[in-house]
C-alpha cells in the first residue's frame, strides 16, 4: 500500500459545514478534525443516512464550501479557490460517481462520457472515451441512450464518464445504492478494478455492510470529528 | 462535445416545444417579411409606374381617380374632358408630347383604352422606353376618321335626346370610314395575351363599362380585331387593350354630351368643339413648365391636372398606416413568441435542474450553464426567423398570382433586402431577451439539492 501519511492525495483540516433550520437551530452536518486520504488508496467512509456522507463529498469536489477549514487536493485548498477555477479544478481532478447515476437522458452512453472531458482543459477525445466504454463492458452500447440501458450499463457508463480525465481523486456517492446486489457486486468490483490499475485513488460512501466489506480500509465518518 | 451540441440535444429533447416557438417566431417574421416585401414591392411598381406620367389632366374631381385610372387602368374616370383642350395642350409650347385616353369599356376585365397612334411611336412609359411590339402592327389611325366618329357620336347623341323627349328620329346615313382605316382594331397587352389567349387575327367582343359585370351590355355589332401584341412592359400597360380613339367613338353608347359636349358639332367657323376624351397624359419640355401649367389647367372650370408621382406618394402616406398597423401586429406576435420560448424553457426548467447540476458536478461553469440556456432561446428565435423569412417570401411568391390579376404586376418574391439583416438581429436580441430570466435561473441552479437522488 502507498505511505498515506507522506503523500496524501485528500487532506481535510478542520472542516465544517452546517446548516440553518427553518426554526434558525444551526444544524451541524460535516465536523471533520483531520482526514486524509493517500495516492492510490481505495477508502470506504461510512455512516448512516443523513449522516452527512454526501455532503463531505460535495465539500470535497467544491461543489459546496465549508463554514471552515481546509480541504487539499493534491496540496491545492479547494477552498481558496473561486468558483470558476474549483468549477475547472474539480473538471480536471475529479471524478464523480452518483447513486442514481445522473447520465443526461438526451446524451447516448459515449456522448456522457464525452461531456465528462468537455470541461476538462485536457480533454483527451473520443477515443479514450470509447477505450474506457469498452473497458467496463459497453463497447457494443456506445451509441445507445440510458433508457436502452439496464441500470448496470447505466453506472458502468457513469463510471467511464468520471474516469474520462484521468483524475487523481474518483468520489463515490452509494455507488451501489440503486442497483440489486448482483449487478452492485460487479459495479462495484469494476470500479475498483479500473481505478488500481490506473492509480487513481478512490473515496467511497457508503451505509451498505456489503460494500464495506471489500475495503480495506473502512473509516466511520463520527469517527472523524 | 462543445456548447452548441448541448442545446442541440436539449432542443431536440424537447422537440414539441422547441417546434411550437420556433413557429409561433416563424409566423411573426413571415408576417413581418411578406408585409414589407408587399408593401416595398408595390410601393416601388407604383412609383416606376408613374415614370412616363408626368402630368394627368383629366375631369374636374379627385386627382388620385385621375391618375388611377390613366396610368394604372384602375378605378373609373372622372369624366371628361374636350378634345379642343387636348388640341390646346398638344400644341401648347411647353408640351413635348399629349396623348388622350378614353375609357368605358372592357373585355374579360380588362380595361379598352382608346388612343391615338402617338400612345406607341412617341409615348415613353418609362424613361427611354417605349411600348413594344411583341408581335403585329399597331392600329392604324387618323384625325380625320377621328372627326368623322366625332360626328357619328354626336349624331347619335343628339338622336337619344330626340328619342328622349318622344320626337321621331329621321335616321342619319352611316358616316363611312376612310378607305385606307379599318376601324375595329386593338393592340393588347401581353398580360391580356396571356390570360385571354387572343392571338393576331382574332376578334373579341367588348362589354360597356371598365369593370366585368354579367349586365353589362357587349358591343356585339363591333367586334374588334387583334392587331397587335405588346412585349411585357411590368407596368399597367400589360393589362390594357388599345383601340384606336375612332373606334371607341363609333361604339353605340360612347355618344358625346355633357356641359363639355359640342353643342353644334356644324358650327365650325365658331371653332366647336368636336369632341371629348376621358383624360390627356403630357410630357412637358422642362420641367420649370410644370407648376405653371399645373395651375392653369387647375384655374379652368372645366379640366384639373394632377402629378402622378405625387398622388402615389400621397396614397401611400395613407397606405403607410394599414402598413404600420399590420407591422404592429407581426411585432407583438414576434413578441408572444418570445414570451412562448422563455416560458417553454421556464417549464422544462424542473427537468433542466437536474441536468444542469449534473454538467456543473462535471465542471461546467455557471456561465457555461447561462450560455447554454441563452444560446438555446438564441437558436429558436434564430431557426424561426430564418424559417420566417423564407416563409415570408414563399408567401409573397404565392400571393404573387392574384396581385398579378389584380393589378398586372409581381413583387419580386426572392430578393433579399437589408431589411431582413435587421429582422435577424432582432430575433436575436428577442432570443436573447426570452432566455434571459431561463438562464439566470440556471445560473442559480442548487447543485447539491439537485444532484440529491430522486425517489
Amino acid at each position: 500500500m502507498p505511505d498515506v501519511m507522506d503523500k496524501p492525495v485528500l487532506e481535510l483540516r478542520g472542516v465544517r459545514k452546517s446548516y440553518r433550520e427553518d426554526d434558525g437551530a444551526v444544524l451541524d452536518v460535516v465536523q471533520i478534525g483531520r482526514f486524509t486520504v493517500g495516492a492510490g488508496e481505495q477508502v470506504a467512509l461510512v455512516g448512516e443516512s443523513g449522516s452527512g456522507k454526501s455532503t463531505l463529498l460535495n465539500l470535497i469536489a467544491g461543489i459546496l464550501l465549508p463554514d471552515s477549514g481546509e480541504i487539499l487536493l493534491n496540496g491545492t485548498d479547494v477552498t481558496k479557490l473561486a468558483e470558476a477555477a474549483r468549477d475547472r479544478f474539480r473538471a480536471a481532478n475529479i471524478g464523480y460517481v452518483f447513486q442514481s447515476f445522473n447520465l443526461l437522458q438526451g446524451f447516448t452512453a459515449l456522448e456522457n462520457v464525452l461531456l465528462g472531458q468537455m470541461f476538462a482543459s485536457h480533454g483527451s477525445g473520443a477515443e479514450r472515451a470509447t477505450k474506457l466504454l469498452e473497458t467496463v463492458g459497453l463497447g457494443k452500447r456506445l451509441h445507445h441512450k440510458p433508457r436502452a440501458l439496464s441500470v448496470g450499463e447505466q453506472q458502468r457508463v457513469a463510471i467511464a464518464r468520471a474516469l474520462v480525465n484521468e483524475p487523481s481523486l474518483v468520489l463515490a456517492d452509494e455507488p451501489t445504492g440503486s442497483l440489486d446486489a448482483k449487478n452492485g457486486g460487479v459495479v462495484l468490483q469494476l470500479l475498483r478494478k479500473i481505478c488500481a490499475e490506473n492509480e487513481h485513488t478512490l473515496l467511497v460512501v457508503t451505509h451498505d455492510p456489503k460494500v464495506q466489506e471489500q475495503f480495506e480500509k473502512v473509516i466511520r465518518l463520527e469517527e472523524l470529528s | 462535445m462543445n456548447l452548441f451540441k448541448i442545446v442541440v440535444k436539449n432542443m431536440r429533447q424537447r422537440a414539441l416545444a422547441t417546434w411550437l416557438t420556433g413557429t409561433s417566431v416563424a409566423l411573426g417574421v413571415a408576417l413581418a417579411v411578406a408585409i414589407l416585401l408587399i408593401k416595398q414591392g408595390v410601393q416601388q411598381r407604383f412609383e416606376q409606374g408613374t415614370l412616363g406620367y408626368e402630368m394627368v389632366v383629366g375631369a374636374k374631381g379627385s386627382p388620385l381617380q385621375l391618375v388611377l385610372n390613366t396610368v394604372y387602368n384602375l378605378d373609373i374616370s372622372p369624366g371628361n374632358i374636350s378634345w379642343r383642350l387636348f388640341e390646346q395642350l398638344r400644341d401648347d409650347k411647353r408640351v413635348k408630347l399629349a396623348v388622350p385616353f378614353s375609357v368605358g369599356d372592357n373585355y374579360h376585365g380588362f380595361r379598352i383604352v382608346g388612343t391615338t397612334d402617338s400612345f406607341f411611336k412617341e409615348f415613353e412609359f418609362e424613361p427611354g422606353r417605349k411600348p413594344e411590339l411583341a408581335e403585329g402592327r399597331i392600329f392604324n389611325f387618323s384625325e380625320a376618321a377621328l372627326r368623322s366618329a366625332f360626328q357619328e357620336a354626336e349624331q347619335r347623341a343628339k338622336e337619344r335626346e330626340a328619342r328622349e323627349r318622344g320626337e321621331e328620329v329621321k335616321p342619319a346615313a352611316e358616316p363611312q370610314p376612310e378607305p385606307r382605316q379599318r376601324p375595329f382594331e386593338a393592340v393588347i397587352g401581353s398580360t391580356v395575351a396571356l390570360e385571354t389567349g387572343l392571338k393576331i387575327g382574332q376578334t373579341f367582343i367588348a362589354a360597356h363599362g371598365v369593370q366585368p359585370s354579367a349586365e353589362a351590355k357587349e358591343h356585339t355589332e363591333n367586334p374588334w380585331t387583334v392587331v397587335g401584341v405588346l412585349a411585357p412592359t411590368h407596368t399597367a400597360c400589360d393589362r390594357g387593350i388599345y383601340i384606336n380613339l375612332d373606334s371607341f367613338y363609333h361604339i353605340e353608347g360612347h355618344e358625346i354630351r355633357g356641359p363639355t359636349a359640342p353643342a353644334k358639332v356644324e358650327e365650325k367657323d365658331n371653332d366647336p368643339d368636336p369632341g371629348q376624351v376621358s383624360s390627356v397624359v403630357l410630357k412637358l419640355r422642362s420641367p420649370i413648365h410644370a407648376f405653371p401649367l399645373y395651375r392653369e389647367i387647375n384655374d379652368r372650370q372645366d379640366a384639373m391636372a394632377a402629378f402622378p408621382a405625387a398622388e402615389i406618394r400621397k396614397l401611400f402616406d395613407i397606405v403607410g398606416n394599414i402598413d404600420r398597423l399590420l407591422l404592429a401586429q407581426a411585432i407583438l406576435i414576434l413578441i408572444v413568441a418570445g414570451v412562448a420560448i422563455a416560458v417553454s424553457i421556464y417549464n422544462s426548467m424542473s427537468e433542466r435542474r437536474r441536468e444542469i447540476a449534473i454538467l456543473r458536478a462535471l465542471g461546467a461553469r455557471r456561465t457555461t450553464i447561462f450560455s447554454i440556456v441563452l444560446l438555446e432561446a438564441v437558436t429558436i428565435c434564430l431557426i424561426g426567423s430564418a424559417a420566417g423569412l423564407v416563409g415570408g417570401h414563399l408567401v409573397v411568391a404565392a400571393s404573387n398570382g392574384f396581385l398579378y390579376k389584380a393589378s398586372g404586376f409581381v413583387i419580386p418574391a426572392f430578393h433579399i433586402q437589408a431589411l431582413e439583416c435587421y429582422i435577424l438581429a432582432v430575433a436575436v436580441v428577442l432570443g436573447a431577451f426570452s432566455g434571459l430570466g431561463p438562464a439566470l435561473g440556471a445560473y442559480r441552479t442548487d447543485v447539491a439539492r439537485n444532484l440529491a437522488p430522486t425517489s
